[in-house]
C-alpha cells in the first residue's frame, strides 16, 4: 500500500474485494432504475422480466405537473446551504484550529452535540418558532434546519484539515503583512480546496436528500424532492415505478456532481506542491 | 537590517479566532436555543395533547419511561442496531477508502459508484430494499433466496428482521464513511510513506504509525456522525418494518415518535428525546477520549 | 478583515433572503384553505390531476366562485401525523382541514377539541354539493363522536372478502358464510394448493404489521367472537359508560378468541412474511395472483384490480359477505377517509365550503369512475353506470348489503384510541410472529390497559 507498487496478484484481490462491493451498491440502483420503466405489476413479477415493453407512464407523470418544482427547491436549499456552511463553516473550522485552550475543545464538542437531538424531539419546537415568524413553507425554514445538520459536520472536518496545514505557511503570509482574513482567504483556502471541495459536495448531496424536516416545514411552495418522492407513498396507494423515476431523475444531477467533483479531488494538492 | 516582526493590529492574544468564530456559534445557538429550552421544560411536565392542562409533574416521565419495557426492549434493538451498522459501515469504509487512495486503474469510476448511495434519499432506499427482500412479490426475498434454497422471510422473521435494516443502512452509508476516510487519507502527504519505506518499514507499520494517527481526526467524525446518525434513524426502519415484527426493530427513533405523534404524550417523548441525548453525548465523549 | 469578512456575509445573506423571497407564495385576494392529507394523485384526481399538483378547470370553477383558494399539502400518513399533531400542539390553526381517519383520529382529535363539530354546518350551510341523505348512515355514524359529527367522509369500506372463484372451483368450496366454514375452506385450500406442489400461492393474505395496521381487522374478529366489542366489560364503548359501570378492560377475557383466531389463521394460512403485511402488501400479494381470498377489507382487492395484470385475477375475483363468527356477528372491517375541520382554523365558513365539495356527490362520483372502486359512501353512486357495468348488479347489491349490515361502532370510541389501537395491532404482530405467546400477548395488553385507565381516572369515585 502507501504508494508502492503492487503485484498483479495483490491488485486482483483488491479489484475482486471492490468489485463485489460495486455489486451490492448496484444491485438496488440498477433495479430501481428499470423499476421505472415498468408498470405496478410488471415491477413485482417474479421471476423479473429481463426484456419487456419498456412504459414511459411513470417518467410522463414524474415530468408533468409541479413534480419539477420540487427539484427546483432541492437545488436552491442544496447550493445555498453549500454556501451558508462554507462560509460560517470555513472560518469557524479555521478558528477552531488555532484555539488551543481548552475553551476550544468544550465549543467544539458544543457544536456538534447540536447535532445529537433526535428529530422527533426537535419537530414541535422548530415547528413552533418557524410559526411564529412566519415562516413555514419557505426555502429559508428548510435552509436554517439544515444548518444545524451540516454545520457541525462541515466545522470538524474542515478544522482537522486547517489543523494538519503546517504553520510555517500562516506566518510566512504574517511575516508579509497579511491580515487574517486575508490569510485565511488567499494563502490557506486554495490549500484546503481539495477538502472544501469534498465537504461541499458532502453538505449538497445531505442537504439534498434531507427528508424530516423538510417535510415538516414545508408544504406546496417549498417542497423538496425526497418530500414529494415519499408523499407517493400512501397507505392505499403506492406507485412505485413513480417513486424509482423520480429518483432515477434525481440521480442524474447528483452523478453529473459526484463525477465531476471527484475528479478534482484526486487531481487535489498535496503538501509536496506547497512546499 | 533586522527583520521586524509585524503583527497585524487587530491581533489581540487570541480574539481573532473568537471573531471567526462568532457567526457560526451565533446562528447554531439561534436555532437549537428555543428547542432545547423546549424540550427540558417539557419532559418536566405532562402533556398529553388530547387533554386538558399541562401539570407539572417533576420526573415522573422519567421513571414512567426508564421502567417501560418498550423502553427496555427499544434499549436493546437501538443498541444493537447502532453498534453493528456503525462498525460494519466503519469497516467497510476504511476497507475501501484504502483500497481506492491507491493508484489502481479506474479508481476514478469505482469511487464515484461507490459514492452513489449517497443521492438516493434514505426513505426511497428503504422502500428499495422493502420491495427487495419481500418474501411474497420481492426480486431478492422471493426469488433469487428461494433459488438458492433460503426459505425465510428477511423482514417477518423476528431473528433476521433486525439484519435486513442493518443491510439496508450499510447500503446507504458506507458511502459517507467512504468519503471522510478517502478526504482524511488524502490529506496525508506521500513524502512520509516514502521516507518510512525508505527505512524499511512493514505495510502494517505504515498503516498504524502514519496512515492511522494521520486519519484519526477523520475516524472520530466519521464514527461520531455515523453514531450519531444511525442512532437516529427513523424513515427507513419505518419504512421496511414499521418496528416490526412486533417490536423487534423498534429503535428509539420509532419509539419516540409513536409516544409523540401517534399517543400524542408530547412530555413522554421530550423525556425520552434528553435521555436519547444524554446517551448520545455520552458515547461520544468517551470515543473521543478513545481515539485520541 | 472585518470589512471583506462582511462583504461576504452580507451577501450571503442578501442572496439567502432573495431565494427566500422568491419561494414564498404569491399573495392570494381568494381565501386559502389548507388541507393536509395523503394519497396523492389518488384523491380527487379530478381536482389536482394525477399528480395532485395540478390545478384543474373544475377546481377552478370552484375556487372562482367561491372565492377559495384550495392549497392541498400531501404527505405520507406518517408524515402527516407529524405536521397534524404539531398543528394541533402549536394551536396555530395552519391546517384548516385535516385528515382524519374512523380508527383513531376522529375520536383522539374528536375528544381533543381539536375538530369543529359540524352539525350545526350541515343545518345552516347545507350548500349544493354534499347530501347527507344519499350517504349511507353507517358512514356518517361512525364520523361521530357521542353523537357529534366531526368529519365527513370521502372513500369508506366495509367488510367483506375477496375470493378467486376458479381457485375455488378447482378444489370444488364456495365462500364461507360462517367462520367454521372458513376454516373450512382455508384448510382445502391449503392441503390443495400444497399438493400440487404449488408454494407461492396462500390460501388467504392479511395484514399482521405492527402498529395500527391490522387492528381494524382484528377488532371485527373479536367482535365476530364475542358478538358484542369485547374490550371493555359488557361491552362498554365511551368514556362516560366505562366510567359508570367501572369496566375494566376483557383483554385476557372476550377479547382473547377472536385475537387467537387472528393470529392463528394468519399464521397456518397466510404467506410467511405476514407479520409485516400492511394494506400495501394485501394488495400486491392479490394482485400478482398469490392469494386466493382476501379479507376482511374487501377494498384491498379493488385496488389489486386496478393494478393486476393477471388475467385470471381479473376475470375471477368475486365479492362475498364477511362470515359470521360464534358470537353471532359478522367480521367487521370497516373505515372512512374523512376530513375534518381544525377548531383552530380562521376560516371555518369556507373551509366547510370546500369540505362539502371535496366529500360531495361530484367527487364520488369521480372517484368511483377513476378508480372503479365499489367502496363510496353514496347510494346513488354506489348504483352508477359505471360500477354494474363493472362488476354486475348482483355483487353491487352484495357490497351494498355488507355496508348496510355493518356495525360501525364495533370498537370503543375513547380518547386514547390511537394508542390503543397501536398496541392491539404490535401485539398481533408479536403474537404472529411467535415472538411471544398469544397469552403472553394479551395480559401484557391487559396490564397495560388497566394501568392506562386507572392512570386516565376512569375507575375513581
Amino acid at each position: 500500500m502507501y504508494g508502492q507498487k503492487y503485484s498483479n496478484l495483490k491488485k486482483l484481490v483488491l479489484y475482486a474485494i471492490v468489485f463485489t462491493y460495486l455489486v451490492f451498491v448496484l444491485f438496488p440502483l440498477i433495479w430501481l432504475v428499470q423499476s421505472s420503466f415498468k408498470s405496478m405489476y410488471q415491477a413485482l413479477k417474479i421471476p423479473p422480466a429481463l426484456i419487456w415493453r419498456p412504459t414511459f407512464e411513470a417518467y410522463q407523470k414524474a415530468l408533468g405537473g409541479g413534480m419539477l418544482r420540487a427539484f427546483l427547491n432541492s437545488a436552491i436549499v442544496s447550493l445555498s446551504n453549500v454556501v451558508l456552511v462554507l462560509v460560517l463553516g470555513v472560518s469557524a473550522g479555521y478558528a477552531l484550529a488555532n484555539l488551543k485552550t481548552k475553551a476550544s475543545q468544550n465549543i467544539g464538542f458544543w457544536i456538534l452535540t447540536v447535532r445529537m437531538a433526535p428529530a422527533f424531539g426537535i419537530i414541535v419546537p422548530l415547528y413552533i418558532i418557524l410559526r411564529s415568524f412566519r415562516l413555514v413553507d419557505t426555502i429559508f425554514a428548510v435552509m436554517v434546519a439544515h444548518l444545524t445538520i451540516n454545520l457541525p459536520l462541515a466545522i470538524w472536518l474542515l478544522k482537522s484539515y486547517f489543523e494538519e496545514i503546517p504553520s510555517e505557511l500562516a506566518e510566512a503570509a504574517i511575516v508579509d503583512g497579511a491580515t487574517r482574513t486575508q490569510i485565511l482567504l488567499y494563502v490557506l483556502v486554495p490549500v484546503a480546496a481539495p477538502m472544501i471541495v469534498a465537504v461541499s459536495a458532502l453538505i449538497f448531496l445531505l442537504s439534498w436528500n434531507e427528508f424530516l424536516f423538510a417535510f415538516v416545514l414545508t408544504s406546496e411552495a417549498a417542497r423538496t424532492v425526497p418530500v414529494l418522492v415519499a408523499s407517493l407513498a400512501g397507505t392505499m396507494r403506492f406507485d412505485w415505478p413513480l417513486m424509482c423515476a423520480l429518483s432515477t431523475l434525481a440521480l442524474i444531477p447528483a452523478f453529473v456532481l459526484v463525477v465531476y467533483l471527484q475528479r478534482y479531488i484526486v487531481r487535489g494538492l498535496t503538501f509536496g506542491a506547497v512546499k | 537590517m533586522g527583520v521586524r516582526v509585524y503583527w497585524p493590529p487587530e491581533e489581540n492574544k487570541l480574539s481573532w479566532q473568537y471573531k471567526f468564530l462568532l457567526p457560526a456559534l451565533l446562528v447554531l445557538l439561534s436555532i437549537v436555543a428555543f428547542p432545547t429550552f423546549f424540550l427540558f421544560y417539557v419532559s418536566f411536565h405532562e402533556w398529553v395533547l388530547f387533554k386538558r392542562g399541562m401539570p407539572f409533574i417533576g420526573f415522573e416521565n422519567f421513571s414512567r419511561v426508564l421502567t417501560s419495557s418498550e423502553f427496555l426492549q427499544s434499549l436493546k434493538v437501538s443498541v444493537m442496531y447502532t453498534f453493528s451498522t456503525t462498525t460494519l459501515t466503519f469497516i467497510l469504509g476504511l476497507g475501501l477508502a484504502l483500497i481506492l487512495n491507491e493508484q489502481l486503474k479506474g479508481r476514478g469510476i469505482m469511487r464515484t459508484l461507490i459514492a452513489l448511495p449517497l443521492v438516493i434519499p434514505p426513505v426511497v432506499a428503504g422502500f428499495a430494499w422493502k420491495f427487495a427482500l419481500n418474501r411474497e412479490v420481492g426480486v431478492i426475498g422471493a426469488f433469487i433466496l428461494p433459488a438458492m434454497g433460503f426459505m425465510k422471510s428477511l423482514l417477518a422473521d423476528p431473528s433476521l428482521a433486525l439484519s435486513s435494516i442493518i443491510l439496508a443502512d450499510i447500503w446507504s452509508k458506507t458511502s459517507l464513511m467512504f468519503l471522510i476516510l478517502l478526504a482524511g487519507l488524502q490529506a496525508v502527504s506521500p513524502d512520509l510513506y516514502e521516507a518510512a519505506r525508505i527505512d524499511g518499514a512493514s505495510s502494517w507499520q505504515l498503516f498504524s504509525h502514519i496512515t492511522f494517527p494521520s486519519i484519526k481526526p477523520a475516524i472520530i467524525i466519521a464514527l461520531i456522525i455515523r453514531f450519531i446518525d444511525a442512532f437516529n434513524v427513523f424513515d427507513a426502519i419505518f419504512v421496511m418494518t414499521s418496528g416490526g415484527p412486533g417490536t423487534a426493530t423498534q429503535t428509539f427513533p420509532l419509539l419516540g415518535w409513536k409516544i409523540g405523534f401517534l399517543y400524542f404524550n408530547l412530555g413522554e417523548a421530550a423525556t425520552l428525546a434528553i435521555i436519547m441525548l444524554i446517551m448520545t453525548i455520552g458515547v461520544s465523549i468517551f470515543l473521543i477520549r478513545r481515539i485520541t | 478583515m472585518s470589512k471583506n469578512l462582511l462583504k461576504v456575509v452580507g451577501l450571503t445573506v442578501s442572496l439567502a433572503l432573495v431565494i427566500s423571497l422568491m419561494s414564498l407564495p404569491a399573495g392570494a385576494a381568494k381565501t386559502g384553505i389548507r388541507v393536509l392529507v395523503f394519497a396523492q394523485g389518488f384523491a380527487w384526481p379530478e381536482l389536482f390531476g394525477s399528480t395532485g399538483v395540478d390545478e384543474t378547470e373544475r377546481l377552478k370553477q370552484f375556487e372562482e366562485k367561491e372565492g377559495v383558494d384550495v392549497r392541498i399539502e400531501w404527505g405520507d400518513e406518517t408524515a402527516i401525523r407529524q405536521k397534524v399533531a404539531a398543528d394541533f400542539a402549536a394551536r396555530t390553526g395552519r391546517y384548516d382541514l385535516v385528515l382524519v381517519g374512523t380508527d383513531g383520529g376522529v375520536q383522539t382529535y374528536g375528544y381533543g377539541g381539536f375538530l369543529e363539530p359540524l352539525d350545526k354546518y350541515l343545518e345552516l350551510y347545507p350548500g349544493e354539493y354534499f347530501d347527507p341523505q344519499d350517504v349511507y348512515p353507517q358512514f356518517l355514524d361512525a364520523n361521530q363522536v357521542e353523537g357529534v359529527l366531526y368529519a365527513l367522509p370521502y372513500y369508506s369500506f366495509g367488510a367483506g372478502i375477496m375470493y378467486r372463484k376458479d381457485i375455488f372451483d378447482k378444489y370444488g368450496l364456495t365462500s364461507p358464510k360462517t367462520t367454521d366454514e372458513l376454516y373450512q375452506v382455508l384448510e382445502a385450500l391449503k392441503s390443495g394448493l400444497r399438493g400440487e406442489g404449488i408454494t407461492d400461492v396462500y390460501p388467504v393474505t392479511m395484514r399482521g404489521a405492527p402498529g395500527e395496521e391490522p387492528t381494524l381487522d382484528v377488532a371485527g374478529f373479536v367482535y365476530a367472537w364475542a358478538g358484542y366489542p369485547a374490550w371493555f366489560e359488557g361491552g362498554a364503548m365511551t368514556p362516560d359508560q366505562i366510567k359508570e359501570k367501572k369496566a375494566m378492560p376483557i383483554f385476557t377475557g372476550d377479547f382473547a378468541p377472536g385475537f387467537g383466531a387472528f393470529v392463528e389463521i394468519c399464521q397456518k394460512y397466510g404467506p410467511p412474511g405476514i407479520s409485516t403485511h400492511t394494506w400495501v402488501d394485501m394488495m400486491n400479494i392479490y394482485a400478482m395472483g398469490k392469494a386466493a381470498i382476501l379479507m376482511p377489507s374487501a377494498i384491498n382487492a379493488y385496488a389489486a384490480l386496478g393494478v393486476t395484470e393477471d388475467e385470471q385475477v381479473k376475470k375471477y375475483t368475486r365479492f362475498a359477505k364477511s362470515p359470521t363468527g360464534s358470537g353471532g356477528k359478522q367480521i367487521q372491517s370497516f373505515w372512512t377517509f374523512s376530513l375534518g375541520i381544525n377548531k383552530d382554523s380562521r376560516h371555518k365558513k369556507e373551509a366547510w365550503k370546500v369540505l362539502t365539495f371535496l366529500m360531495g356527490k361530484e367527487s364520488m362520483q369521480a372517484f368511483a369512475e377513476r378508480t372503479q372502486w365499489p367502496n363510496v359512501t353514496m347510494k346513488s353512486v354506489l348504483y352508477s353506470d359505471v360500477l354494474i357495468k363493472r362488476y354486475g348488479l348482483e355483487e353491487i347489491k352484495l357490497n351494498e348489503e355488507s355496508i348496510l349490515e355493518a356495525e360501525p361502532f364495533y370498537f370503543p370510541y375513547i380518547p386514547e384510541l390511537n394508542e390503543y389501537m397501536d398496541r392491539v395491532g404490535t401485539a398481533t404482530s408479536e403474537a404472529i410472529a411467535k415472538t411471544k405467546p398469544v397469552e403472553a400477548v394479551l395480559s401484557g395488553l391487559q396490564t397495560w390497559a388497566l394501568e392506562t385507565m386507572l392512570r386516565a381516572g376512569y375507575y375513581q369515585k
